[in-house]
């Protein structure tokens, strides 16, 4: 495995940061329902759910990060414009498309994260 | 460069008689039956245009209703329609215009264009998709029908419990109806969505990597993907849904443990991405409309695979959007807030890279464009709604009022209807030889355009202004009379203009004399159609280098029209296409697909009729159907799939060489079980998530002083399970391998495994005695231990099946792709099995 | 041209014309969202004016864009200008607004749900009208059923002025949903599950509120009122209707035992001690009928016992036509005098 060389894309290396972006997302929603569900004191502080969310949010960032690091690795030496026949073509067109859904991604794990920010419970 | 000037055998493809001898065989193997065998036909452009005009009437239809109920509206206090007939008009509106018409017209339309854009003869599973055209149609005409009667379904398109749910609140069988009629539906979305995955994956020109196919088709993957995890959960609610109000199981029911809000968070789990479903197509066609007509390819390809997939990821994480005012907690619509704002970025990317084309391209104009412009409008507005009713707070104001209403069908009229109209006169010369009317469409254009925002802006401030959704009237006192009125008003202008549209389409052009070849100067496969069209296709299969071939590829329509590319002829006097891979488009094998046959229209209404039968609850006639239906499909597979060909190879022309037979995952087969299965996967996750659901939602589950189905037998279930799941797989190891007796042994073991899996795994709650009318808790598990224990169920016939295909020498080691099938169903069966025993027994012991 | 400005800016002045109109009908009315006379509501319409002044650039923006695109020629670098058009334009423009939106709504959700400091009212929702009961006991948290006692009343709820009062909400039958548009956001009665809705009335008036969830046929027939008064009126109206009926003896009260009503709805004084209909003990106090669908008066009262399926439609209680004229009269003109 050479995560930082040169390393073939695939559909499965394209849908990784939308993927992270999903299990965090359920992650969030699922600790903060199962926290809020007996709904006994809503104003009960949640704190240890904010802080789980909190590394799921770090760990998530870092994760989409490095697969973009990685397609910029190889994409940035690239001279091929992505649209023609070749394997390299389509390296690159992978590459680049891995590059924007990574920072929709990064941005989108940013974003769900911050109602854990502003709410302190299950109000 | 290869030399293109040889053909196929070694034929010389500049001699006319060597072409027109191809030609007459092609078109003999691939001509549509005539006569009353008409509706036997299987080819993808007859069956796709029965889709679309199916689709097209049915959408007629909830157009007609919606006038009613804008008439209705028009004055406070008015009494045209009854508030029962109100009702059963919106509830069909919304159910017709969402799963008659605009599901199916993505996947008929696809179903037509999508061979031709990816340089195909046929999509893989011809008879799959008359077989999905025929569960339409019938489960469609069963639904619609039931209006005529009054006893249409009227607990809205949501069909929220218990009002529905509850026979004191809604007596009689329209919730029935609309469950039953709609779930075969879903199904035969479901089948066509698995076709179309497959057909993009698999059926692409030689060549046609991942980075050079046309957009639509990376939409119609996406698209296609999200039907398959989007509907199943619906599915899933429908069943626990319908064993609620056909047995009592008390899913939804409070009084017995259940919950109304399970339904709505499986019903908008479906609900939301289904929105994207049908908006991502309408994008496709339109990305497939400007580069055309802005005469360059589109700017920001790549930009577009973006926004297509993270559209499709993000849409899965917005479905409590529409449960904003259920009372759930600030943090958890923080959650769904902020995703929702999200899906708004590559919307945006979408609307900027067709302007940024037009920017760097030279714009016609043209009647598509004018559409295109219209949408882009209309679409914006609904765009922008969108991004102020995603905030929770002032949705907590829209909810549920007109604002909605205005906002929805701003979206998919901009987002969807106008682009289908485009899409419409874009691709009508390629599929019938003439364009429509540039003339009619500017007509019908501007009262469309025009009349639908006199009709729907007006409705955000009947909203705001404190109007409900789903009021048959309203006071004068409310003070919405005035917009009401303009609505009213602008509904008529707008169907007057969709009418012109419809009566240009439907005149009769005999005298229209045929467009030329590609009368757009489009640079795409589709249009190298012939005008008037061949039913072959395409006349030999390209081999591709560019994103746009027919403006990048010197040459290139007067190649493949004189034969010079792959399968230029039909020798053997069978259908044909070629099987590539998924990534690189490198050629793997030929697939023979099937040709007309009445056996889907058969199967089609067989299995429509044990779902008709089921809603007036005759289960003697539904047994007897559900029997006939099985048998027709076990004698379908039987005489129509896994066919074992005469000759292993075959000479495809510039010297290439294809096996005829593959198993395996270079087989077509192999692919489709893989994708239905992660459907079938993702409807038993539904279940799961139902009984976790309850666990989170009840203090003590199981309740006290019911006992669960114990360690016991479902522990010997599980032991079994994994018994017969290896066999299955040493089963096919040993048949390729040879010893085919030992396979059949192996076979019958686990055929017989199988049951005795499904028998043990049933008798676990059987024996504690789980009463699952008493209470949810043995509800769910009771569903889901039958769930798995009909999956062994089929899966024992499945494997009888493959022992009977061994024994009549219809599968051979050689010649295995019925097993290898089987097993890769096992795969699938095995890990349910193994979670269900996990959650039913061994989760209640850890908690 | 497909949108020249010919096309365009007539259209413009069209929408103009038809917008000004409505957004100042909109902008009054006891049912409007835009007349705000709670904080929530408050909040929300400044919410609204704000995003609707953006999302009526963006859309000029974008068709004025839209425009020029189409008419202008390319030239040598158009096409990296249509590049940085689909990163500026599509992806950083909307990143930028929805975090701003993001932060702004996601942050102004624990402030409108802030604890309450003033009464708890119960509010159930059912087939087809509000049965409320004043005062009740109520806690930080959501509870599993509606808290039982309290002082009943249908169909026109009274709130004090300035503070924060506590709506508990749940329904015996389906899903109904509570709005007071001028008050605050609406929120669901469900079955099985009891939600919480704060609300805090700004001044004083009263407010017309619906059914905002699909509950069945007569959902359109399905409204309440909304009374903001000082609180210590407030505390007065619930101790007057705290009270036993005024009146308990004569032909009305017997005429409606006899007739069977006392199975569905209380008069308290009386021996009619019904729980399935709204509870009549101070009915002719309130200002409307039939779930604020008719202005109170003896005769709507009549009419209503003659033949309620003609006047709300799919209501579940029987017409009384069978009656003679005169006891019908007898009971309306009691029940109208029950202040």
């Amino acid at each position: 495995m050479h995560f930082f060389g040169r390393t073939p894309d695939t559909l499965w290396t394209l849908i990784a940061a939308p993927a992270i972006w999903a299990i965090h997302f359920l992650a969030s929603y699922v600790a903060a329902a199962y926290a809020c569900a007996p709904n006994a004191d809503i104003f009960r502080d949640i704190g240890g759910v904010r802080v789980f969310i909190g590394i799921a949010t770090v760990v998530s960032l870092v994760l989409i990060a490095l697969f973009f690091y990685r397609a910029w690795r190889d994409w940035r030496r690239r001279t091929t414009g992505g649209d023609r026949g070749t394997r390299q073509d389509q390296e690159g067109f992978l590459e680049f498309a891995t590059m924007l859904l990574a920072s929709l991604s990064f941005l989108g794990v940013l974003l769900d994260a911050t109602p854990a920010l502003f709410i302190v419970d299950c109000r | 460069m290869m030399n293109r000037e040889e053909g196929a055998t070694g034929l010389d493809q500049n001699d006319p008689e060597v072409r027109r001898g191809q030609e007459e065989r092609l078109r003999k193997a691939w001509a549509a039956p005539a006569g009353w065998r008409y509706l036997s036909s299987v080819n993808n452009t007859e069956v796709g245009l029965w889709y679309v005009g199916t689709a097209m009437i049915f959408m007629l239809f909830a157009g007609v209703l919606a006038l009613g109920m804008r008439v209705q509206l028009a004055v406070p206090e008015n009494d045209f329609l009854s508030a029962d007939l109100y009702s059963q008009f919106f509830t069909m509106h919304g159910t017709v215009m969402m799963f008659l018409f605009a599901i199916p017209i993505f996947e008929s339309l696809s179903l037509i264009l999508l061979p031709q854009l990816l340089g195909s003869r046929e999509l893989p599973f011809p008879r799959v998709t008359a077989f999905a055209f025929w569960c339409f149609f019938v489960g469609g005409v069963f639904v619609c029908g039931s209006i005529f009667f009054g006893a249409g379904p009227k607990g809205g398109w949501f069909m929220y419990p218990p009002l529905t749910t509850q026979e004191r609140f809604t007596p009689g069988y329209g919730p029935d109806i609309w469950l039953l009629g709609l779930s075969f539906i879903e199904i035969a979305a479901l089948v066509a969505a698995v076709e179309l995955i497959v057909g993009t994956l698999k059926c692409r020109a030689p060549g046609m990597r991942l980075n050079l196919m046309p957009l639509y088709a990376w939409y119609v993957l996406v698209v296609a993907g999200m039907i398959l995890f989007a509907f199943p959960p619906l599915i899933a609610g429908d069943i626990l849904f319908e064993l609620e109000r056909l047995f009592g199981w008390p899913f939804f029911d409070p009084s017995r443990g259940g919950d109304p809000i399970l339904w709505q968070h499986l019903f908008w789990i479906f609900g939301h991405p289904e929105v994207y479903v049908i908006f991502l197509p309408a994008i496709a066609l339109l990305a497939m409309v400007v580069p055309t007509f802005a005469r360059r390819p589109i700017v920001g390809y790549s930009w577009v695979v973006l926004a297509a997939v993270g559209t499709g990821f993000i849409s899965f994480g917005l479905w409590v959007h529409h449960m904003y005012t259920t009372g759930l907690p600030a943090i958890s619509l923080g959650f769904f807030t902020a995703a929702s704002e999200v899906v708004a970025i590559p919307t945006g990317v979408q609307i900027f890279v067709f302007l940024a084309t037009c920017l760097a391209g030279r714009v016609i104009y043209s009647v598509p464009m004018l559409f295109a412009a219209g949408a882009l409008a209309i679409f914006v507005i609904g765009g922008l709604t969108g991004v102020m009713v995603a905030m929770a707070p002032f949705d907590w104001q829209a909810h549920d009022s007109y604002f909605v209403v205005a906002h929805l069908h701003y979206v998919l009229i901009g987002g969807m209807l106008f682009p289908v109209v485009a899409g419409i006169h874009y691709y009508w010369p390629m599929i019938f030889g003439k364009t429509l009317s540039a003339r009619a469409g500017w007509y019908a254009f501007w009262p469309m355009f025009i009349g639908f925002n006199i009709a729907f802006f007006p409705m955000h401030f009947s909203g705001l202004m404190g109007m409900p959704r789903r009021v048959w009237t309203y006071p004068e006192e409310m003070g919405v009379a005035l917009p009401n009125l303009i609505s009213t008003i602008g509904a008529f202008i707008f169907a007057a203009g969709f009418l012109i549209f419809v009566l240009d389409a439907v005149r009769p052009r005999k005298n229209q004399p045929y467009e030329k070849r590609n009368p757009w100067n489009a640079g795409t496969l589709e249009w190298l159609a012939e005008m008037p069209g061949e039913a072959w296709g395409v006349r030999s299969v390209p081999i591709i280098e560019t994103r746009y071939p027919l403006w990048q590829q010197p040459n290139f329509i007067k190649d493949v029209s004189a034969g010079r590319f792959y399968l230029p002829d039909a020798e053997e006097g069978r259908r044909e296409t070629i099987i590539t891979s998924v990534l690189a488009a490198e050629p793997e094998c030929v697939v023979r697909v099937p040709g007309p046959s009445h056996v889907p229209l058969v199967a089609a209404v067989l299995s429509g009729l044990v779902f008709i039968f089921a809603t007036f609850h005759w289960w003697l006639l539904t047994g007897a159907t559900a029997i006939a239906a099985g048998a027709v499909i076990i004698f379908w597979l039987w005489r129509g799939t896994a066919e074992i060909p005469e000759k292993p190879t075959k000479d495809v022309g510039l010297g290439l060489t294809l096996p005829l037979y593959r198993s395996g995952p270079a087989s077509v087969g192999w692919w489709a079980m893989f994708i239905t299965m992660f459907g079938d996967l993702t409807a038993f996750l539904s279940f799961l998530f139902g009984y976790y659901y309850f666990f989170t939602l009840h203090a003590d589950f199981p309740p006290p002083g019911t006992e669960g189905p114990g360690v016991f037998w479902p522990s010997v279930a599980a032991g079994l399970f994994v018994a017969t799941w290896l066999a299955v797989e040493l089963s096919k190891r040993t048949n390729r391998s040879g010893r085919v007796t030992a396979a059949r042994l192996l076979m019958a073991m686990a055929a017989v495994g199988a049951l005795a899996a499904a028998g043990a795994l049933l008798w676990g709650p059987h024996a504690t005695g789980l009463d699952p009318v008493a209470h949810v808790y043995p509800a769910t598990v009771w569903v889901i231990v039958i769930w798995v224990a009909l999956h062994a169920a089929i899966g024992c016939v499945m494997l009888l099946y493959c022992l009977a295909r061994s024994l009549a020498g219809r599968m051979t080691p050689d010649h295995d792709k019925d097993i290898s099938n089987v097993t890769l169903y096992w795969h699938f069966t095995g890990l349910q099995a193994l979670l269900a025993v996990a959650t039913v027994s061994l989760f209640p012991l850890a908690v | 041209m497909i949108l020249s400005a010919k096309v365009i800016l007539p259209r413009l002045r069209v929408f103009a014309a038809l917008l000004v109109p409505a957004m100042a009908a909109a902008c009054s009315g006891e049912f409007s969202t835009l007349d705000p006379a709670g904080l929530e509501a408050d909040r929300v319409a400044v919410l609204f004016w704000v995003m609707l002044a953006g999302a009526f650039a963006i859309w000029i923006f974008v068709i004025v864009l839209c425009r020029s695109v189409v008419v202008r020629a390319p030239r040598e670098n158009s096409e990296r200008q249509a590049r940085r058009l689909i990163l500026w334009g599509g992806a950083v423009f909307p990143g930028v607004v929805v975090t701003a939106l993001v932060v702004f709504g996601v942050g102004m959700m624990p402030e409108l749900r802030r604890p309450a400091d003033g009464p708890t009212i119960a509010v159930s929702g059912e087939r087809f009208w509000w049965r409320i009961a004043y005062d009740v006991e109520g806690g930080p948290g959501v509870v599993r059923n509606l808290p039982a006692g309290g002082v009943p009343s249908a169909n026109e709820i009274w709130l004090p002025v300035g503070r924060r009062t506590e709506i508990l909400l749940s329904s015996p039958d389906v899903i109904h949903s509570f709005w007071i548009p001028a008050i605050a956001g609406k929120m669901d009665a469900i079955p099985g599950r009891v939600t919480r809705l704060v609300v805090e009335p700004t001044r004083t008036g009263v407010f017309a509120g619906a059914c905002a969830e699909y509950c069945g046929d007569t959902h359109a027939q399905m409204r309440l009122r909304a009374v903001v008064v000082p609180e210590e009126d407030y505390a007065a109206h619930v101790a007057a209707q705290a009270e036993p009926a005024a009146v308990t003896e004569g032909p009305g009260p017997e005429l409606f035992l006899r007739s069977g009503c006392g199975a569905c709805h209380t008069v308290r004084g009386t021996p009619a001690d019904g729980l399935v209909g709204p509870d009549l003990t101070h009915v002719g106090g309130r200002s409307t009928l039939a779930a604020a669908i008719l202005p109170m008066s003896v005769e709507t009262l009549a009419d209503f016992i003659r033949s309620p399926q003609h006047l709300k439609p799919g209501v579940e209680m029987p017409g009384f036509g069978m009656l003679p004229e005169r006891e019908i009269e007898i009971i309306a003109e009691w029940l109208g005098s029950l202040e």
